[in-house]
């Protein structure tokens, strides 16, 4: 029998701490989480990005015994913990999931990733590269696969379903959620783990900043992701997890589950014109998307009361944001547009959270950084005054090399 | 026109109307079924980077010199298996006669990739820890544009001007074959009305030498099911398959290759590295394969295994197919393509797909390279050496039991010019 | 043989290193405890981290069809056979 698909529960472990109370209180404060990255090893250039929003207490022993840690990588740490946090506010246990029936009893597992564990990796590397092809490590390798975090979170709960990591960039955790909503909805599973997961290296930081892609100091302004406005000259690159439970309504309700969000629409799409580390410049098309979902929905765009954006202060990423925001609503004025990024970073489904946080009222403060609107945008986000509680929200996640995905969320009653 | 999600999927029939395949058998479908039918092995000496400090020196590598070469006008850094990808994608349209300039906007790219352009950014950061030791200049840095796990995917949307939904998962081994799965399910919910569904993955020293750590590659060509099977063989390419609801192919006047009938994935949930000793997974990957393409076990004619050649998979695999097969499963023909074109990772799913839908429209089951005793454990029906004809064979299984446990299972179905019941 | 507990030590820190046994001192591995299964609970992959370890430290090649075998069942069964390599490959001085 069909059912809607519902989030039930959140955990995360990100730069501002372990759990929702920390986030709503630097999302409230409206001010970056940030910490210098350490650029001791030599790898940074002169003059660039020096911040990153890192998980500062790695302690993961509340959720993982030492014993089941010892092997395996931060990411997968990160992902088994908070799919512990996220299960527990579900009001779940792994008692429950470990060999539940066959079919759909077992949990589903979409998480995003866009680097994968870039620690394992690069070590590897380095031990291939300069002491030779067999001192390569074998927990090294089996961690620097992509789908290691979903593998271990998987074997930590007992989660037998599908087991699926996208790595689509800033598309990732918005696809995560989309395909785990379609597959309890489609009846494939009853229960998914969606998200994101994520860590930053100095290696990484390093070589992001090299590209150009990250905020940094610029003449008489500081080093700071200024998502929309005319002086953004990068973003903040931000680690950690953040994974949900989505499940179906009908369960949630019959076993009296608190539900936080009700997935009632995604959609994804392309943009040729984009490079392979870059945005591109087609914003109409990825508009005609986005507004065809909004039609679809009762009350349309203007039934969406607040925008949860991707945008994260990258040049051309937040340009095109900003285009197709405004050419989806066409005459009718942008809801507020809520910007989590300037305070947690890009990465680890830095938007998930506070979209959930925002459908709950929670106060959400200045989007830090922005000061001077940019015509060529045209968007500015939230301002920190009051705002209505959003019975809708949309989510949006534009992905450097042109992928799009979108995710709207209510607020379920 | 994308709607509020809403409803069950609709049971609609997905058809492949387009094949593209580059491995080390050459750079088409042609070459590869040529090579799959042969019997004879792609997996020997290779020099994609310098494997002497390794305990093996095989794999089955892509003949790059036989290859389009650098697309012009195109910008320089494709990585290799971006090149791959492009190359199978625009095969794959081409031979179903898409128009993309008419229907770009509504097709989408559903990829699979364990390593992206990992063998250009091995050599990015061999000269970047060359230049930090004071030897040589620091590289720059733009060939790691073409790095990450999306990029092959990306790379063929742009290719093709792609509109419509583009996502790269990277599930390890069963990426490629979860990519079409992934894929088949959204043609059947109307999120787009074409898909370009597969995987590309290059040789690397990374994988090669990881795999290698594990001990889990074979000195000599791996030898699925055989006795003195001791490992597997890394291989690399690209395949993809075009995935379009019937009705809209009918429409258009393309011709069905196959029916893609059922698809499905799940997790061992058991250990990183081994599969569970039982292959219970993988059997349950199978069975809800089956029942998605509303087939009876009895009604699968073949099957091509992940069969990588390692003693614990095979093994495992066995199992499963006894699980579900029965003691049938010591009767149904059984074959390996890692046995002729390595192990390509990320891409295998999807290669090892092109394989087992070339048998169907061939009615035979390309066969295994001869040599080696079949393991006694392992009591399947191996086609060694000749393929095996099966004119009647009619459906058909291919499974992917995947590094941390992923599992997924595809059923493709001969397609019925007189009209289709599924 | 004077060797052995030398040797025995060097292969108790390694386990404790390679493997991340995180809370365990090297001297609270018994020398014939199991280390695979029971005891330590140690696994496959365990193992071949182990191999990469050992090769890298005493210089000496282990074969694929060793690992895990009887010859790594307990630190003094590893302690023999490392010591038996060594000799083997003429290198006596690399365990004082």
């Amino acid at each position: 029998m069909y059912s809607e698909a519902v989030i039930t529960g959140l955990g995360m472990i990100g730069p501002c701490g372990h759990g929702r109370g920390a986030l709503a209180a630097a999302l409230a404060a409206g001010r970056p989480v940030t910490a210098e990255v350490d650029r001791s090893a030599g790898l940074h250039r002169e003059g660039g990005a020096q911040l990153a929003a890192l998980v500062g207490e790695r302690d993961v022993s509340r959720w993982i015994h030492p014993a089941a840690a010892r092997r395996i990588s931060l990411p997968s740490k990160f992902a088994v913990s908070a799919a512990r946090m996220a299960l527990a506010d579900a009001g779940l246990a792994d008692a429950g999931l470990a060999d539940a029936g066959a079919g759909p009893d077992r949990v589903g597992v979409y998480l995003a990733t866009a680097f994968g564990s870039v620690l394992s990796t690069e070590k590897l590397l380095r031990r291939i590269l300069l002491e030779g092809a067999q001192a390569a490590q074998p927990f090294d390798f089996s961690e620097c696969v992509a789908n290691a975090p979903a593998a271990q979170l998987a074997i930590a709960v007992g989660a037998r379903g599908p087991n699926e990591t996208l790595t689509q960039r800033e598309s990732g955790p918005l696809l995560a959620v989309a395909r785990g909503a379609q597959a309890v909805r489609e009846g494939l599973v009853n229960r998914a783990l969606v998200g994101a997961v994520e860590e930053v290296t100095p290696l990484l930081h390093a070589l992001l900043d090299r590209f150009g892609a990250l905020a940094r100091a610029e003449g008489p302004l500081p080093e700071m992701p200024r998502p929309f406005d005319r002086r953004r000259n990068g973003f903040l690159a931000g680690e950690g997890a953040t994974l949900l439970v989505l499940e179906r309504e009908d369960d949630a309700r019959a076993r009296g589950a608190r539900v936080l969000a009700r997935v009632v629409w995604s959609g994804a799409a392309f943009d040729a014109t984009a490079s392979a580390a870059d945005w591109g410049d087609g914003h109409a098309p990825l508009a005609a998307v986005l507004r065809a979902g909004l039609d679809s929905l009762p009350g349309g765009a203007s039934g969406v009361s607040a925008v949860v954006s991707g945008a994260s202060g990258a040049r051309r990423g937040d340009r095109i944001e900003g285009r197709v925001l405004r050419a989806a609503w066409g005459k009718v004025p942008l809801p507020p547009v809520l910007v989590p990024k300037a305070v947690v970073g890009e990465y680890g489904g830095g938007i998930l959270a506070p979209a959930l946080l925002a459908l709950e009222g929670a106060p959400m403060g200045p989007t830090p950084g922005f000061e001077e609107p940019d015509p060529e945008v045209g968007v500015a986000p939230h301002d920190g005054g009051a705002r209505e509680i959003p019975a809708r929200v949309l989510l949006t996640g534009l992905a450097s090399g042109g992928a799009a995905a979108w995710v709207v969320l209510e607020r379920a009653s | 026109m994308p709607r509020a999600d809403s409803g069950p999927s609709p049971s609609r029939t997905v058809v492949v109307t387009g094949l593209g395949a580059v491995s080390a058998l050459g750079w088409n479908v042609a070459s590869f079924w040529e090579g799959l039918r042969s019997g004879r092995t792609a997996i020997g000496p290779f020099d994609r980077f310098d494997h002497s400090g390794h305990r093996t020196h095989v794999a089955a590598q892509v003949d790059l010199a036989a290859g389009p070469g650098r697309p012009r006008g195109k910008p320089p850094r494709l990585s290799l298996a971006d090149r791959f990808a492009v190359a199978a994608a625009r095969e794959a349209v081409a031979r179903a006669g898409l128009d993309l300039g008419a229907c770009g906007g509504r097709t989408g790219v559903y990829f699979g990739s364990s390593t992206g352009g990992m063998i250009e950014s091995e050599a990015y950061f061999a000269a970047f820890l060359e230049a930090a030791a004071g030897r040589g200049r620091r590289p720059a840095v733009g060939v790691l544009a073409s790095q990450q796990y999306n990029s092959p995917g990306d790379a063929v949307a742009r290719d093709l001007g792609i509109g419509g939904p583009v996502q790269t998962i990277s599930a390890a081994c069963a990426s490629g074959a979860m990519a079409i799965g992934d894929a088949v399910r959204a043609i059947r919910r109307g999120e787009a009305d074409a898909a370009i569904a597969g995987g590309s993955d290059s040789l690397c020293r990374l994988t090669y030498a990881g795999f290698n750590a594990l001990r889990a590659v074979d000195e000599r060509p791996c030898r699925p099911f055989r006795e003195a099977r001791a490992g597997l063989s890394l291989g690399e390419g690209a395949a993809t398959v075009l995935l379009e609801p019937l009705d809209r192919a009918l429409a258009r006047g393309a011709r069905p290759l196959v029916v893609a009938a059922g698809e499905a994935a799940t997790c061992d949930a058991y250990h990183m590295t081994s599969p569970h000793p039982e292959g219970i997974g993988a059997a349950e990957a199978i069975r809800e394969a089956l029942a998605d393409a509303r087939l009876d076990p009895a009604e699968i004619d073949f099957v091509n295994a992940h069969g990588t050649g390692t003693p614990l998979n095979d093994l495992a695999e066995c199992k499963a197919l006894y699980a579900v097969f029965g003691d049938r499963a010591g009767d149904l023909p059984v074959t390996s393509t890692k046995s002729l074109v390595g192990h390509l990772l990320g891409s295998a799913g999807a290669l090892e797909a092109v394989g087992t839908i070339l048998c169907l429209l061939a009615g035979e089951v390309h066969p295994m390279p001869d040599g080696g005793a079949p393991d006694p454990a392992i009591r399947l029906r191996l086609v060694l050496g000749r393929p095996l004809s099966l004119p009647r064979a009619r459906q058909a299984l291919s499974t992917s039991l995947g590094f941390g446990g992923a599992n997924a299972a595809l059923v493709f179905t001969r397609y019925r010019d007189e009209g289709h019941v599924l | 043989m004077s060797k052995t507990p030398a040797l025995r030590s060097r292969i108790k820190h390694l386990l404790v290193d390679a493997l991340h046994l995180e809370g365990l001192s090297p001297s609270d591995i018994a020398d014939d405890a199991p280390l695979f299964g029971e005891g330590l609970g140690l696994d496959s992959v365990d193992a071949l981290e182990l191999v990469v370890a050992l090769e890298k430290e005493f210089k000496v090649p282990i074969q694929s069809h060793e690992v895990g075998k009887e010859a790594f069942a307990s630190v003094s069964a590893l302690a023999a056979f490392i010591e038996g390599r060594l000799d083997a490959v003429g290198n006596a001085d690399a365990t004082s």
